[in-house]
């Protein structure tokens, strides 16, 4: 079982355990392009929650958002993150419900993000960096095939808070197989987590790069710590400055552009929080700026290369 | 009378520009208190025009559309008004006292502005036409409950340009949800502007291309106006789906005729019946003025403490 089809029988279990969870998106009755609703599509129960809408770049979250407010849990599935950007306007008012309304929106909106399929273009652009400087949206990317299951139910449960949140699918993730899927997740949710101890560097990364940065660090055969930042916003300051400290030689590694990526704020929230623990540079190795062609994606990750030579120039600094 | 070039065509109208019953309205219709709130609205538009809040539009010639709304929504149902629709929460029951404080106050909806949770008149929206969404979103979950309760926007002809109405008008229509949409239409007596967005045609014509039930009416006529939005609602809690009710009004701003004005037309049709007398009218303004004034310099106190 791949992640995308693992995550439709974990959408269909989450319909079933709740009455008020919908789906919505062009064509959730039908299984959606990504069959995120296939599983919930064959099941006659679940049937009149998966609301196929017509396209509505422009209002679709606000009208989920509508729906949340009087009671309902929605989830809004996109084909593909850059997508959010043409409902802006409308993710923003939904983050900012809470605040203006008293009551959150808890919608969690679904897409695909990054290279991967092939497509070039608007999946190269790092959308995940211009969702996560949205006031009161939580952006959370999944990293790990086996717990992504389990980080979906996180999100819809609401365990982090019933703040609109977006869950990122990179596409180089979606295909992977699930070996064992965990129910649950055991270890807080959006917040960031050591996938890898060590004491000469910390390696801050998150999705699709997570996997590059694993190879990266035994080519390089230093001891650095990974960490997964996971949510990408809000931020877990504290939590990040520490991972930091702990060993004072940092690189920053992320999918898509350099430029204004999340990767900035990180770089920018160690000089503020830890700046007189650090022993190196900060280091940042991210994709290209683009706009990248179909043909050349893959420039839209770092170079395995460039990654194991920025982690052994800091850890030996 | 013969008409001018401030009298709008392709309407319905229940009251002539003399204020002579010519069409049927609902026989329940209180017309002594929906005048009461005309008049209250209109007292409210003008004190605050002269308070200086930011970016304040005047929503004097329009007060119909927005008493009338909140007239015919019962306290289950949402109101999505837009900026300037301050008459929505005075006929939808708040003191004038909570509602200038409301204006003055701002903190999360911004200044000039009204939200109320517990009246369930929901905060406007910084981006355009977003509102909209909301409400279609509302209303969706109305009707997946089945409660019977429908949902109310407000806004003006400029927004039906936008993608939001578009894909609001879409989405209410293919899934057949409980939402009114109550447009004011601006009347041009020379010609529409690029800017209104229309070229001769109406906002009704085209709601009614994308399915949805219509009516025009015109915003002079308090009466007319309040039968169609009532008819709107009723179909949207019977299940049988959206609405847009446009109104064509003219801002008392521009300076049309004395028939122009909702407020003085339904004056004259309560004067024809008996109903209207000059002790009538200062006892009214007497009230809103005094809560007003109470109200703003509360406010002012406030503000220079």
């Amino acid at each position: 079982m791949n992640v995308l089809q693992h995550l439709a029988t974990v959408i269909a279990d989450l319909l079933r355990s709740d009455d008020r969870r919908v789906v919505l998106g062009e064509d959730v009755a039908d299984g959606t392009m990504l069959g995120l609703t296939k599983v919930a599509a064959e099941d006659e129960a679940l049937a009149g929650r998966l609301l196929s809408t017509p396209l509505s770049p422009t209002v679709l979250p606000a009208h989920a958002a509508g729906l949340a407010a009087e009671g309902f849990r929605p989830l809004v599935i996109y084909p593909e993150a850059s997508a959010l950007v043409d409902s802006l306007a409308a993710v923003r008012e939904a983050a900012k419900l809470g605040w203006r309304h008293g009551t959150q929106a808890p919608v969690v909106f679904i897409a695909p993000l990054g290279p991967g399929f092939g497509l070039g273009g608007g999946s190269t652009e790092g959308t995940a960096s211009v969702l996560a400087r949205v006031p009161g949206l939580r952006v959370v990317v999944l990293a790990d095939a086996n717990e992504a299951g389990a980080v979906l139910r996180a999100a819809v449960e609401g365990w982090a808070g019933d703040e609109p949140t977006v869950l990122l699918i990179p596409r180089t993730l979606a295909l992977a197989t699930v070996e064992q899927g965990a129910d649950a997740l055991a270890r807080p949710f959006a917040t960031p987590r050591r996938v890898r101890e060590g004491e000469a560097a910390t390696v801050f990364t998150w999705g699709a790069c997570l996997p590059l940065v694993r190879a990266a660090v035994e080519r390089s055969g230093h001891d650095a710590r990974i960490v997964d930042v996971e949510c990408l916003a809000p931020l877990d300051r504290s939590a990040l400055a520490e991972e930091a400290k702990a060993t004072g030689k940092i690189v920053i590694a992320h999918e898509g552009p350099r430029h204004c990526g999340v990767g900035s704020e990180l770089a920018a929230l160690f000089a503020d929080d830890a700046i007189l623990t650090l022993d190196a540079p900060v280091l940042r190795i991210t994709g290209d700026d683009g706009p990248l062609a179909a043909s050349s994606e893959a420039r839209a990750l770092p170079d395995l290369e460039t990654l194991t030579t920025a982690i052994t120039h800091v850890a030996t600094y | 009378m013969e008409p001018t070039p401030w009298d709008p065509e392709g309407v319905t109208v229940v009251l002539d520009p003399n204020g002579q019953l010519v069409g049927t309205h609902p026989s329940n219709l209180d017309a002594k208190q929906l005048y009461k709130l005309l008049v209250a609205a209109r007292c409210l538009d003008l004190r605050l025009g002269r308070a200086g809040l930011p970016m304040w539009a005047s929503a004097a010639g329009e007060e119909a559309a927005l008493v009338s709304t909140a007239l015919v929504s019962r306290e289950s149902d949402w109101i999505y008004p837009g900026f300037r629709d301050v008459a929505v929460a005075l006929a939808r029951g708040l003191e004038i006292e909570a509602i200038v404080a409301g204006l003055f106050a701002g903190d999360e909806v911004g200044p000039g502005r009204i939200a109320s949770a517990t009246h369930r008149i929901a905060p406007p929206t910084d981006a355009l036409g977003i509102h909209l969404g909301l409400a279609s979103g509302r209303a969706h979950a109305q009707k997946l409950d089945g409660s019977g309760a429908a949902t109310f926007a407000l806004f003006g002809e400029g927004l039906t340009t936008t993608g939001a109405f578009h894909e609001s008008t879409m989405l209410a229509s293919s899934l057949g949800l409980p939402l009114v949409m109550v447009c004011r239409s601006q009347l041009w007596p020379d010609g529409a502007p690029a800017e209104a967005g229309t070229v001769g045609d109406s906002v009704a014509d085209r709601a009614k291309a994308a399915g949805l039930w219509v009516r025009r009416v015109d915003g002079a006529d308090a009466l007319g106006t309040h039968a169609a939005i009532e008819a709107a609602a009723d179909r949207a809690r019977q299940g049988r789906g959206p609405s847009l009710v446009e109104v064509v009004v003219t801002q008392m701003h521009r300076d049309p005729p004395a028939h122009r004005d909702p407020v003085e037309r339904l004056r004259r049709h309560l004067d024809n019946t008996g109903a209207w007398t000059q002790t009538l009218q200062d006892v009214i303004e007497a009230e809103v003025r005094g809560s007003l004034d109470r109200a703003l310099r509360v406010v002012n106190e406030e503000t220079s403490a």
